[in-house]
């Protein structure tokens, strides 16, 4: 009996020790997660060309129809990996260069009127485009261009806007392949998390990388509060901004805000983190359940597009609810699940000076 | 390697991108596109802040006024404050206590950042500031094995930049210094907490700590007066500071006592003057975590902005009544930098820069760089 004892105290004070002790965690959300998300865009987008294609080659009814779903698709697998923030989608500033946000001073569009004035022939190549400001490369700039502030399809009208739209679709087709790719590499950023260590300069533990990942969904639901509906709802209902929604021009608000909560969800749940919290604080992923579908079926509720549906009986009280509870899951995640798991939270609140 | 630029040309700025644009971890990034459809880039508000980078890298970002990162310069590790020249020409950014180096920045000019080492013995506590006219650099530093604050006097005329000196400043754990109104005198903040960088951030001297405001003669040294809090609040380590419209510095403070306690956190400290300390409403104090993470003025100084990380807030005050005048939530809001008299910017570890104009409505998010998370503190250039 001494003996046993004695080996699962060895097992315990040897264990902490090894650097990869959350590894299965971080595996489970790269690989239940992050390659699905990260691939599930690179095919969305990779249809946006020959949708773009389509529309400004024959301007009807049903090649319009064909490029709203492709961007809508694309959209939505944008909204489930944004929040991704580190690794595949930072390098080569992909990420700013997917889509400028927040832009509340209309930064995109004062430089998209300079390429459109000056009928700037380098925008018509993705290589070149490469090479432009971030805020005209990507999805918030093809939105731009391609929808009218009633949110109907306008490309097509214009053999110049064609040309760009092409070359911002395909400019944002070989991003997500990139930032699939690099996450379908195993000496990519996933062996950075996964190979925490004196040897690695940027994780000394598993836990650190862990921690990389689960502070990562709580910025996304800030982004998603603070960010995404905050703005649009304004000071008060008679200062209500529907035009502050991502991508509220083409009508991909609602798509965007459930993708993002959605993808939060689902990245979370991929985690595994049931197993490494205490039993006191089990109770915590049922409410976390209950808190994500109240959010869930309230976007549910709400009528696309919520430029158009934002003054609707009913909308503007919806959308407040939903932001209360963002903020809930929000605590509850960095509160409540990080204080279980003993994980530790932002930066500047975190050891301060 | 220098050329002779324009000091304050914005378009000098711009050409000076191009070299650090060249050490910049973003290489790929066009820097300036961001003015691109402004109608100038003269007289745009600029602010500078440490960073940390996701990838794990630290610098020095200098953003616009709608939350465009500028320019970037590496650091050899984490920073914490920047002193700016009084012409706004020379940066000086601090590493993070027990750090040793400061890097010299003249971001509108063609040149090299130098590299600035603490003398052995000493370590920098992030925080400095500059002579009314830009000839002296004060810095606040730590005497670590006799356990006394120091402010290093830096010569900052010449090629070399030379240290002169040092004034005592008679406490522990410098943590900010301001240079008053007068041009004359030095204001310490002795954070109080002791600290030695061979037990890196470990605070040794909690229960005895006492911090202190102290007015020092910046040429002889002398202590011109010194306040100390009431003992039942010498837990409350006094820590960064901003001078208001009239002079005086407001400071606020992190409370090493129990947490179970709201003291102050906020008070007004002038060399002749009792230091008067402000109420924060307890449904708001009770959510702060006793901790100010950085102090502001804005342009007029008639509004002082004091965040809480910890706490998501930022709190607002009337500087002559000490009135509170309400908080902005901001998860992880640090840095605050005035833009002009009736707003501040706010920078967060989540990379946001926020607007804030009115403590009622909600905060603007300007912008939301990726993979940065604001440092501490921030500063406006202009």
């Amino acid at each position: 009996m001494r003996r046993l004892i004695l080996a699962v105290l060895t097992v315990f004070v040897v264990h902490p020790a090894t650097a990869t002790e959350f590894n299965p965690q971080i595996e489970g959300m790269i690989d239940g997660y992050i390659r699905p998300a990260t691939e599930q865009f690179a095919e969305t987008a990779a249809r946006l060309p020959a949708a773009v294609t389509a529309v400004c080659e024959t301007p009807d009814a049903q090649s319009k129809d064909g490029f709203k779903t492709a961007l809508s698709e694309t959209i939505g697998a944008f909204s489930k990996i944004h929040f991704l923030r580190y690794g595949p989608l930072l390098d080569e500033d992909r990420l700013s260069r997917l889509a400028f946000l927040p832009d509340p001073r209309g930064i995109t569009q004062r430089q998209m009127r300079k390429v459109l004035a000056a009928r700037d022939k380098e925008v018509h190549s993705a290589a070149d485009l490469a090479d432009k400001s971030v805020a005209v490369q990507g999805l918030t700039a093809l939105e731009l261009i391609a929808f009218s502030k009633t949110s109907e399809v306008v490309l097509g009208e214009d053999p110049f806007t064609c040309g760009y739209a092409l070359a911002i679709s395909e400019n944002v087709a070989a991003m997500a392949e990139a930032v699939a790719a690099g996450w379908t590499d195993p000496g990519g950023y996933s062996a950075v998390l996964l190979t925490a260590g004196a040897g690695n300069p940027r994780f000394q533990t598993s836990k650190e990388a862990l921690e990389n990942l689960f502070n990562s969904l709580v910025t996304g639901l800030i982004i998603a509060r603070d960010q995404d509906v905050l703005p649009a709802l304004g000071a008060s209902r008679a200062k209500a901004k529907p035009n502050r929604f991502p991508f509220s021009r083409s009508g991909n608000s609602v798509t965007f805000i459930s993708g993002e909560l959605d993808g939060i969800r689902q990245a979370l749940s991929s985690l595994g983190l049931e197993g490494l919290t205490p039993e006191d604080f089990t109770w915590i992923f049922g409410g976390l359940d209950f808190e994500f579908a109240n959010a869930q079926a309230l976007l549910d509720q709400l009528e696309r597009p919520l430029r158009q549906s934002f003054e609707e009986e009913g909308t503007y009280a919806k959308v407040e609810v939903l932001a209360i509870a963002l903020k809930s899951i929000r605590d509850t995640m960095a509160l409540e699940l990080a204080g279980a798991l003993e994980l530790a939270g932002g930066f500047n609140s975190l050891d301060g000076d | 390697m220098a050329t002779n630029h324009s000091p304050l040309s914005r378009r000098g700025f711009l050409a000076a991108l191009g070299s650090l644009a060249a050490s910049s971890v973003f290489p790929g990034t066009p820097l300036a596109e961001s003015l691109i459809g402004r109608e100038t880039t003269d007289g745009v508000p600029l602010f500078a802040s440490a960073f940390k980078l996701e990838n794990g890298d630290y610098g020095v970002g200098i953003v616009d006024d709608l939350g465009q990162i500028l320019a970037r310069i590496s650091l050899p590790g984490r920073g914490h404050g920047i002193a700016v020249s009084p012409d706004g020409t020379r940066l000086v950014a601090f590493a993070r206590r027990p750090g040793t180096f400061a890097v010299v920045v003249r971001p509108f000019d063609e040149a090299e950042p130098q590299v600035l080492t603490a003398d052995p013995g000493r370590h920098y506590y992030g925080h400095g500031c500059f002579s009314a006219d830009g000839r002296l650099l004060y810095a606040v530093e730590n005497d670590f094995d006799k356990a006394r604050g120091v402010v290093g006097v830096y010569d900052m005329s010449g090629r070399e930049i030379r240290k002169l000196g040092e004034l005592e400043t008679n406490g522990i754990g410098p943590h900010d210094l301001l240079l008053a109104p007068d041009g004359k005198t030095l204001i310490v903040a002795n954070g109080g907490i002791k600290t030695h960088p061979d037990r890196a951030r470990e605070k040794l001297n909690l229960d005895t700590m006492t911090p202190s405001v102290a007015f020092l003669d910046r040429e002889t040294g002398d202590l011109l007066a010194e306040h100390r809090l009431s003992k039942d609040l010498h837990q409350l380590s006094l820590r960064h500071m901003a001078l208001d419209g009239q002079g005086r510095a407001w400071v606020g403070g992190q409370f090493e006592g129990p947490d179970t306690e709201t003291p102050p956190l906020v008070g007004i400290f002038s060399r002749d003057e009792v230091p008067v300390l402000t109420d924060i409403p307890g449904k708001t104090a009770s959510g702060l975590q006793n901790y100010i993470g950085s102090v502001t003025a804005n342009a007029s100084g008639d509004v002082i902005a004091t965040s809480a990380p910890r706490g998501g807030q930022t709190l607002f005050w009337n500087a002559a009544s000490g009135d509170f005048l309400g908080a902005q939530t901001i998860a992880d809001g640090c840095g605050v930098a005035p833009i002009d008299q009736g707003s501040f910017l706010i920078s967060d570890g989540n990379g946001a820069l926020s607007l804030v104009t009115d403590p009622e409505a909600p905060a603007e998010i300007l912008a939301r760089p990726p993979g940065i998370s604001w440092d501490n503190h921030m500063f406006a250039l202009t």
